[in-house]
């Protein structure tokens, strides 16, 4: 899942994305609104459609991507050391929206047109990427299943709270804050679920320690002098 | 005359996966065939732990979870997404390793000989196929690769081939190795 490099520079397609932000309130993700901002930057209409030649698709991704290096340059740029990871995640997610708040319109318009069917994979991808940036920055690096499991917890909570933050109209973006914190905090909760089901389950018979124990039975003496097993 | 460097995107033909899926491709199923290769030799040391052979094989296992550790910064490191498949390994890894331990310690020496044999191959491929530019991969697998040879003539010199129906074993063993390098790759 890299991203394609097709030697355009990233930094010619940031600036064309920046320079089109402006006017997708008016023209959409579209390729008048491509040529306007290319126009706005002295930038050659040919140039731009050929940093983008799959029109909205590829300026949508861009776009993501755009929002995703934004926040993770400002990961590194705060002081995590001290912070847990439920509040270097919230961070995460709250830089990414404030790189977003000049943009809500590109931002709806952008959502409105991944919600499409035939673009909701792309969306899919984009928000996996989006999630897979933020745990990484913020120093995760599990190699096991938990790996999936955080990236789709924490999906839920990117989806639902940028949804959030486009109808919010509170001073300083308040109520996305409230809003975040608390579906972190739904979050944690299914891991204290997790820990009670676990101990539950250390307390049911295990099928494998039965079968040990036929084990056991067969190598008689032996496994009885050596005591009790590992695994 | 300079020596021309051998990348490993000059072995890919038209109609390959591009380089960079076939490197996350690598390290996903290495990464998950270490984690099974752990929980293998964790059922068999469920059964056999205090038999004769418990300390060959803990000191088996011990290898297997260098490997794994060096996988997981792997992992990490390039980003790869690990398998999703890792709770089936989990629990198949155990499973098999404990089944194999029960119906004796030289079937299990014949799942251990059957494995290392399929693992020797997919490393001595993945080794063919990674260039000058991943000498430091290249050279981690070729190092295990040999390790795991070794875990093979172990497993023969603890009599593997005279396992109970050792053809057989062997042959079902190998087929599910191939298959789950196979799905680890992709999923």
């Amino acid at each position: 899942m890299t991203d394609v490099d097709d030697g355009i520079d990233t930094a010619l397609r940031d600036r064309l994305i920046v320079a089109t932000l402006a006017h997708t309130p008016f023209d959409g993700w579209s390729q008048a609104a491509l040529r306007a901002g290319a126009r706005d930057i002295d930038i050659a209409e040919d140039v731009a459609q050929a940093a983008f030649p799959h029109g909205t698709r590829d300026m949508i991704r861009h776009f993501s991507r755009w929002a995703d290096r934004c926040m993770v340059a400002g990961l590194e740029a705060a002081d995590l050391e001290d912070m847990r990871i439920r509040e270097r995640v919230a961070i995460a997610v709250e830089l990414r929206l404030e790189a977003l708040e000049p943009h809500k319109e590109a931002v709806r318009r952008g959502l409105s047109w991944l919600a499409m069917p035939q673009n909701a994979v792309l969306g899919a991808r984009l928000l996996y990427r989006t999630v897979d940036d933020i745990w990484y920055a913020v120093g995760d690096r599990s190699a096991d299943f938990s790996f999936y499991t955080k990236r789709g917890l924490l999906a839920g909570v990117v989806g639902s709270t940028t949804l959030f933050w486009l109808d919010d109209d509170s001073e300083g973006g308040t109520e996305t804050s409230d809003f975040l914190d608390r579906r972190i905090a739904d979050v944690m909760r299914i891991s204290s679920v997790r820990r009670r089901t676990e101990d539950l389950k250390m307390k049911t018979p295990n099928p494998l320690r039965i079968l040990r124990d036929v084990a056991r039975k067969r190598y008689g003496g032996q496994a009885l002098r050596g005591g009790s097993h590992s695994g | 005359m300079t020596v021309r460097k051998r990348l490993t995107e000059h072995g890919i033909l038209p109609g390959d996966i591009p380089t960079g899926q076939m490197l996350e491709r690598i390290v996903r199923v290495d990464h998950a065939g270490e984690y099974g290769a752990v929980r293998i030799y964790k059922g068999q040391l469920s059964v056999l732990g205090n038999s004769p052979v418990g300390d060959t094989i803990r000191e088996m296992a011990e290898q297997e979870r260098e490997h794994l550790e060096t996988f997981d910064n792997l992992i990490a490191e390039r980003r790869v997404r690990p398998t999703a498949l890792m709770p089936v390994w989990h629990v198949a890894g155990y499973a098999l390793g404990a089944a194999t331990a029960m119906m004796g310690e030289r079937a299990a020496m014949a799942c251990t000989a059957a494995i290392e044999e399929v693992i020797d191959d997919h490393y001595a491929q993945q080794a063919a196929l990674l260039g000058d530019d991943e000498a430091e991969l290249r050279d981690t697998i070729e190092k295990f690769r040999e390790d795991e040879l070794e875990h093979r003539d172990t497993a023969l010199e603890h009599d593997a081939e005279l396992a109970p129906g050792y053809e057989i074993l062997s042959t079902a063993i190998k087929k599910g190795s191939r298959l789950a390098i196979w799905l680890s790759q992709r999923v």
